[in-house]
């Protein structure tokens, strides 16, 4: 009997290589069943190729996936049946109506008619895409072909759900419907697999984050337990031209480090997800050192000619 | 896994008719009475070729349409992918992906031979040739399947076309008898799959002894095609 909280998918040592170049290295994690997991990274980073790996389409280099309990490159079948993927182009024959590629993905599931028509019209209802169902793919503006690229991927009601940036490209309105289907599926028992690069959409969708940079995990963990990572709150200090955000571990050390600017301008604020990121991925983390010598937490970013640990950022020489 | 690409057939079958029948046509037309006619072969040589020109039809009407769909599937519409991702047998994947190609070539053919019935009523309509028609455009969809798999560019497809269907199109005994040709180069004629249904489908439609050697030759080729493209997918190689 499934139990909420039990790992539904689990990656175990994925690596991916292709010729010289490793696109996902090493990458062990687990997803909990019932939980809306967040899969952060910049620009090539190695998300789509984690989930083409998760999915089957991709096979790996090396390393395993479990989903719902079934091997993914021995037992495929089964475990294609778990997932459904509406992935970050859209996938649809674009030479087919919406109620055409509808209908090929419920005959491919082995939806009966019945069935297939009923969550058809729920979720077209739902999505609005009633008025769009006989219109070909390729006439259709893209908010309305991610509509029904999702449509197509509920459809057989997977047990996980793997959203790769479904939010690319749709309008404000869109994209909180969206939301509100992520939500729905996920109240209904869904595992979601969400990858984007609205930061603010993983903070406000997500149980768990991970934040993957260069095909490796730089970290995982509750929006929280990461923010912890960095510290919980950020004194953005004017410099020049730019802002330099610095983080400390309590509001306390943060007026503390601000008084101590001067005259600089500064302003105190919660650290987001998105300076978690920032701090964890791309070039910032190239910065992230060991500091030693201070009484400070042992984890270190370099700014400039500063030091950055995870209770603060200081100017002083480590 | 056929349906999608049926429903597409259904919503154009003016243009997919049309887009198989005028190269044949054409070909009856000049090579029938214009290179026939004026080598004095008339009746004969119409008799000759229609068996040829069907054959012909089952390469062309399947190779082109099946690799460019798969191509375009793959590179341009992802949902080559997203087909894969249902839980379907690969045997149902390489069939089905077939079926628009073995239909648009089976269409194709039946109305060459009711127009080469017309033309030379020696030329006979049975269910064997209408059953080799079958046979052949699923050999050459599988070929068409495994090269839209397996390039990368709609270039390099061309590249194919034009060093493989094309010296096939005009070398296997579809418009000439391949015996005209010296030894060596008959030989290697004898090594491609065409040769075979332009043999056989000349014996199915106009009578004489059955080729039992070409039937074996179009089973090991159909087994080759499949598997390779079974095994492409097996290994995510597409």
């Amino acid at each position: 009997m499934p139990v909420a909280g039990d790992p539904i998918v689990e990656v175990e040592g994925l690596t991916i290589r292709f010729g010289d170049f490793t696109a996902v290295d090493g990458l062990t994690f687990s997803i909990e069943r019932g939980e809306v997991f967040g899969f952060l990274g910049p620009n090539g980073a190695g998300k789509t190729t984690t989930i083409r790996a998760i999915t089957t389409i991709q096979r790996p280099t090396s390393g395993r996936v479990v989903i719902d309990g079934h091997d993914s490159s021995t037992d495929y079948l089964e475990a294609r049946r778990c997932i459904g993927i509406a992935q970050q182009h859209i996938s649809l024959d674009k030479d087919l109506t919406v109620r055409q590629n509808i209908k090929y993905h419920a005959m491919l599931h082995k939806i009966p008619k019945r069935v297939m028509e009923e969550r058809v019209k729920s979720l077209s209802d739902m999505l609005g895409l009633g008025e769009h169902m006989d219109k070909k793919i390729a006439d259709l503006s893209g908010g309305w072909k991610r509509k029904a690229a999702i449509v197509c991927s509920i459809l057989h009601e997977p047990s996980v759900l793997f959203l790769d940036e479904p939010t690319a490209g749709l309008d404000t309105q869109s994209r909180h419907l969206l939301w509100e289907l992520v939500r729905t599926l996920n109240s209904h028992g869904t595992t979601i697999f969400l990858t984007t690069h609205y930061i603010e959409e993983a903070e406000s969708l997500c149980d768990r984050v991970a934040i993957i940079d260069r095909g490796k995990l730089s970290a995982i963990g509750t929006v929280d337990e990461l923010k912890d990572i960095v510290g919980k709150v950020t004194v953005d200090v004017s410099e020049g031209s730019r802002t330099v955000p610095y983080h400390f571990a309590s509001r306390e050390e943060a007026k503390a480090f601000a008084e101590s600017q001067g005259g600089e301008f500064f302003n105190i604020r919660r650290t987001t997800l998105e300076d978690v990121f920032l701090a964890l991925s791309g070039d910032a983390k190239g910065r992230l050192g060991r500091c030693s010598g201070t009484s400070w937490t042992s984890r270190t970013a370099w700014r400039g000619g500063t030091c950055a640990t995870s209770r603060g950022t200081f100017r002083r020489p480590c | 896994m056929a349906w999608g690409d049926l429903c597409y057939i259904k919503g154009n079958l003016p243009e997919t008719l049309l887009t198989g029948l005028v190269g044949p046509l054409l070909y009856l037309l000049a090579f029938g009475y214009g290179v026939g006619g004026s080598m004095g072969g008339g009746q004969d040589y119409i008799v000759f070729i229609v068996p040829g020109i069907i054959a012909l039809t089952t390469l062309s009407a399947t190779f082109s349409t099946v690799s460019m769909k798969i191509l375009v599937q793959r590179l341009f519409y992802m949902s080559f992918d997203e087909m894969l991702l249902c839980p379907i047998h690969i045997a149902s994947v390489v069939i089905g992906k077939t079926a628009s190609g073995v239909i648009r070539a089976t269409l194709s053919c039946v109305v060459i031979m009711l127009v080469g019935h017309l033309i030379a009523p020696s030329v006979a309509i049975s269910p064997y040739a209408i059953l080799l028609v079958v046979f052949g455009a699923f050999m050459f969809s599988l070929l068409g399947l495994l090269a839209g798999m397996a390039v990368q560019k709609t270039n390099t497809l061309s590249l194919i076309s034009g060093t493989v269907i094309v010296p096939m199109t005009f070398l296997c005994g579809t418009l000439f008898n391949v015996s005209a040709l010296p030894a060596w180069a008959a030989a290697a004629t004898y090594a491609l799959p065409l040769t075979h249904v332009s043999q056989l489908m000349r014996a199915v439609m106009l009578g004489t002894d059955v080729p039992l050697d070409s039937i074996a030759m179009m089973v090991i080729y159909t087994a080759a095609f499949f598997s390779l493209c079974w095994w492409m997918i097996k290994t995510n190689r597409c």
